[in-house]
Parts: C-alpha cells; structure tokens; sequence
C-alpha cells in the first residue's frame, strides 16, 4: 500500500527540519490523522532528527536522513534512517522530574519528549546506519477488536 | 520566531511568537541571558502567542530560570497554548516554574 506511506530525504541542515514537518502535516491531512497525533509525530521526528544533525556526524559533508511515514492497521509508523556514528536513543537515562530548578540538568529532554509522545520505539544498527522506528496508535481505540487481515 | 518586550514597574514581558525550535532557540537564549545581564530580575515570559516548543525551547527556559535564581530573581510563565502546556507537563515544568493562566496574573504573582 505504497500509497499510504511518506517518503522523505531530509538533508543534515536544522533548517530542513521544518520543511519534513509540514510534508507529514499534508499526509497526516490527507490521510485523516488527528491534529493531535500529527503534532505528536512532527514534535517526535523535529528531536530525533535535531539529535542527528547536531551529534551524529563527525565531519562537514552534507548527508541525508531518510524518513519515511506509514500507515498500518493499528497505526502510523516513522522510520529515521542515518549513516551517522551509533546511538541508540533507548540508552539514554530518563530525566528525573523531581529535581527542583536549581539541579535540573541544561537541555536532555529531547529523548523524554520522543518517548512520552509516541507509543513504541525500535532501535537498530544495520551496515553502519541507525534506523529508528517509531510508532503511534491511531483512532480511539475502537479498532483494537478488528484485526486487519493482510 | 518573533520576541516583543514590555517593560513596567521593574516586571520585563517578553512576548514569544511562533515557534521556539531549535532554529530559533539562540535567538530567545540571546534575548533573555542579555536582559539578565543587563539587571533585570523579575521576568514574564509570555507564551500567548507561541504555537509550538521543542525540548531545544525548554533548555532555555530552564537555563533562564537558574540564571535568575541563582541572581535572586524570579521568572513566570504565562498562557500558555494546549500544545506548548503538553510539551511542558511532559518535562514536568509546572512543579519547577510558576504559571499562570493571564499576564496580570503573571505580573501579580510576580510582584507577591
């Protein structure tokens, strides 16, 4: 079902994050996804793709990160592929939100963001890229009894 | 990203627009640590009109914050959009910083 899946190339430059953004709203639109879980998803692919471009890459060159949006029965996918150095965001500690302002850490809450906003998250390393899959539930649950059959 | 600011009885407003991502975040990092610089000690970050915030967003404010405490000020946030208060209740802000629903508000809890 190609047709219900995104395909975008998103160049290492922060500034083409937002561009991304609105493809998947235009998807999202088309697709009858709800505000809220378009913004859920373009909040997700804004820190994930954000953490690449700052930290993944050791040199100047330009790279693309492949992102590619799909529908399933269950849901909506996001698929983040980078050839940059490995990172596994599932590694990374969760945030202690009880510390008051004065130990806060500086920044860190990118990762929480992506966790808290989406419902699964999938880590590998495959021939020296990352591929990040995150997935959303769709709907209001009325669909969990019906199984689509593939 | 657009910040307008209004100063009055010692309480500066800064009024953020748009997006506070990660291209704009430097720009509102800049603003706020210059007025901290300069003396400025109690301080309304106003969000009414700010659509959208990213953890980039957050870093600054949080950064702002513990800037003006450790100089014995105060910063508050007020009203702020559905979709920036889910952003801030999931980095669970509002047990770090003082929010509130209107300016005057703000202002008023500002000046107790």
């Amino acid at each position: 079902m190609s047709h219900h899946a995104l395909s975008i190339t998103c160049p290492n430059r922060l500034a083409a994050i937002g561009k991304a953004a609105e493809l998947i709203e235009v998807f999202g639109a088309a697709h009858g996804l709800s505000p809220e879980v378009v913004f859920k998803l373009t909040l997700a692919l804004d820190e994930v793709v954000t953490n690449i471009i700052s930290h993944a890459y050791d040199d100047e060159d330009e790279h693309q990160i492949a992102i590619r949006v799909a529908l399933d029965g269950e849901g909506v996918s996001v698929r983040v592929e980078d050839d940059g150095r490995a990172f596994n965001p599932l590694d990374v500690p969760r945030p202690d939100l009880g510390l008051d302002l004065a130990k806060r850490p500086i920044g860190g809450l990118g990762v929480h963001i992506v966790r808290s906003v989406m419902d699964a998250l999938e880590y590998r390393r495959e021939d020296d890229r990352n591929i990040l899959v995150m997935r959303k539930r769709t709907g209001d649950g009325s669909n969990e009894g019906a199984r689509r059959i593939e | 990203m657009e910040i307008t600011e209004q100063k009055s009885t010692g309480v500066v407003t800064l009024r953020l627009s748009g997006r506070l991502d990660t291209t704009t975040a430097q720009a509102f990092e800049d603003t706020i640590l210059g007025r901290i610089e300069s003396g400025e000690r109690r301080v309304v970050i106003d969000l009414a009109q700010l659509d959208y915030i990213s953890s980039a967003g957050l870093r600054v404010i949080v950064l702002a914050g513990k800037r003006l405490s450790a100089a014995n000020g105060r910063m508050v946030l007020c009203s702020l959009k559905d979709r920036v208060r889910e952003v801030f209740d999931i980095a669970g802000f509002s047990s770090i910083f003082s929010i509130y629903g209107s300016h005057d508000d703000a202002t008023r809890g500002l000046q107790a």
